[in-house]
């Protein structure tokens, strides 16, 4: 019996945004908005015990916009009141060029607060990333396109896929892997959402064929997916509840099919990443905005070891 | 019986192509083929690849290893002095040197396959998604900056044959592409891959 409680729904508790330091219009926000003095706490619902996992999950966010760096900074204060340790990323790390330059205005200068406070970031690769990018060490990718790996606390295994060339290599890997593993949760995260309401790319029905049967084989109770430049969390399918997180850079405002029914919380108006806490059976969410709102939290509750 | 018959025919097949390079005459009429002509096609085509791949390791071992814990630029000279290197040791490479015609008709037939059968919309729609569209490409050429990779569907790549982890097929537009992953290059192209 897998559920979804909602404790708080939407809780839109609005907080003071910090003073940023914008330069010259363009994406450059200072190191100050990072370390605000004098902030409220924000409104998390996630219960933050010591022995937890506690990670992150951004998607679609290199952009090197100014709203990105906001969302940068966001994330940095959460750690503050919720010191996760881990970051997957569902991809789309960097657009429009994958230069030095990309990876240091895209990446590390947004993401510097948390890369400086040990943060390890695991990255999974969109469609607008090159290959390359499973060499660059911050990633952690250790040179595969995709790859597995135990999380430090808590019964917890990731499985970053790349969802663009779902080849027959790579979905034996996965069954091996997954039937392998002997965590009691297992969590796929890739790019393209089998289950999406977004209006421009929207459910990936290939992808679901070649992926979902696996899934529900091996008892896997979350998925993370990006793509569509949105948040939304899907009602459970099958028992499954799936994440996209496509909303932590450009967003497409307003871009939501209405009609597929199967979506529990979607926001399409302001940047957002997700803090997740992983404790026993239970897995707790804030989906966290780039000016401090919970925009969705709920518990997930995986099924009772016997 | 039938076996070891089918196996004498397959070497026997073998050795007149080695020794012609050409595939063997038609059967006369109301014989049976002597060999699966798309088996054929795809052992040729992988050797090709793999030849290419050997060629691209033993050229990348004579480059300084990356570091373990690259930076980017590391990470982006290391590729790029790849891609040259690649370039200057098949300096008249051109399109259709990996795909000749028998290979691109296999491969558009192949594609086909993956495209057939209730899913087919769905997975047409997986591959029109992120299509970039017309891209100029040019063989030996690095696959360009900034534009999108298209998906590759299970169901077709279940189709085509095995690549070696260096090497992936991509989609532009409605061409097919060879591209070296690591060395950002494509190795060859062929146009109208996507049947109607």
């Amino acid at each position: 019996m897998r559920r979804v409680r909602h404790r708080h729904g939407l809780a839109l508790t609005v907080c003071l945004i910090s003073a940023w330091l914008v330069v010259d219009g363009t994406a450059t926000v200072g190191p100050a908005a990072a370390q605000a003095p004098a902030q409220q706490p924000l409104p998390l619902t996630l219960p933050n015990k010591p022995d937890s996992l506690k990670f992150g999950v951004i998607g679609d966010f290199g952009t090197g916009k100014r709203e990105q760096y906001l969302l940068g900074a966001q994330m940095a204060r959460v750690r503050e009141q919720f010191p996760f340790t881990l970051m997957l990323t569902v991809g789309d790390n960097l657009y429009g060029g994958n230069g030095p330059k990309d990876f240091l205005n895209k990446f590390e200068k947004p993401y510097k607060a948390l890369l400086d406070g040990g943060v390890k970031f695991y990255a999974s690769l969109g469609n607008h990333d090159s290959r390359q990018q499973s060499a660059y060490e911050p990633f952690n990718m250790g040179g595969r396109t995709y790859y597995t790996f135990k999380a430090p606390k808590q019964s917890v295994r990731f499985f970053a896929l790349e969802s663009s060339y779902l080849d027959p290599q790579q979905l034996q890997w996965l069954e091996r892997e997954l039937d392998n593993s002997r965590d009691d949760w297992k969590i796929p995260y890739f790019h393209h959402p089998l289950y999406s309401s977004g209006g421009r790319h929207g459910s990936d029905l290939p992808k679901r064929k070649a992926l979902e049967p696996m899934f529900l084989k091996h008892g896997v109770s979350v998925v993370f997916a990006g793509h569509d430049h949105l948040y939304e969390r899907v009602t459970p399918q099958q028992g499954i509840v799936h994440f996209v997180v496509g909303s932590s850079g450009q967003l497409r405002k307003g871009n939501v099919d209405k009609e597929t029914g199967f979506t529990d919380a979607v926001n399409a108006l302001e940047q957002a990443f997700l803090a997740v806490e992983i404790d026993g059976d239970e897995m707790y969410f804030n989906a966290v905005s780039r000016t401090g709102k919970v925009i969705d939290s709920g518990l997930i509750a995986r099924p009772k070891r016997k | 019986m039938i076996r070891l018959f089918a196996a004498a025919l397959s070497v026997a097949s073998a050795m007149a192509i080695s020794q012609t390079g050409q595939a063997p005459a038609k059967p006369a009429p109301g014989q049976p083929p002597r060999v699966n002509a798309d088996a054929l096609t795809s052992v040729q085509f992988t050797k090709r690849i793999e030849d290419y791949v050997a060629l691209h390791k033993k050229l990348e071992a004579t480059l300084p290893p990356r570091p373990e814990h690259a930076t980017p630029q590391q990470v982006d000279a290391h590729a790029k002095a790849l891609s040259r290197l690649i370039a200057e040791a098949r300096p008249r490479a051109k399109q259709g040197d990996m795909l000749p015609p028998d290979t691109r008709a296999y491969l558009r037939r192949q594609i086909g396959r993956g495209l057939s059968g209730p899913d087919a919309a769905g997975i047409r729609q997986s591959i029109r998604e992120d299509n970039p569209g017309k891209v100029r490409l040019e063989v030996n050429g690095r696959y360009p900056d900034g534009v999108p990779l298209t998906t590759m569907p299970a169901p077709v790549l279940a189709e085509l044959p095995r690549l070696p982890e260096d090497v992936e097929y991509r989609f532009i537009a409605d061409r097919l592409i060879l591209l070296d992953v690591h060395a950002q290059l494509v190795v060859d192209f062929m146009d109208a891959a996507i049947p109607k």
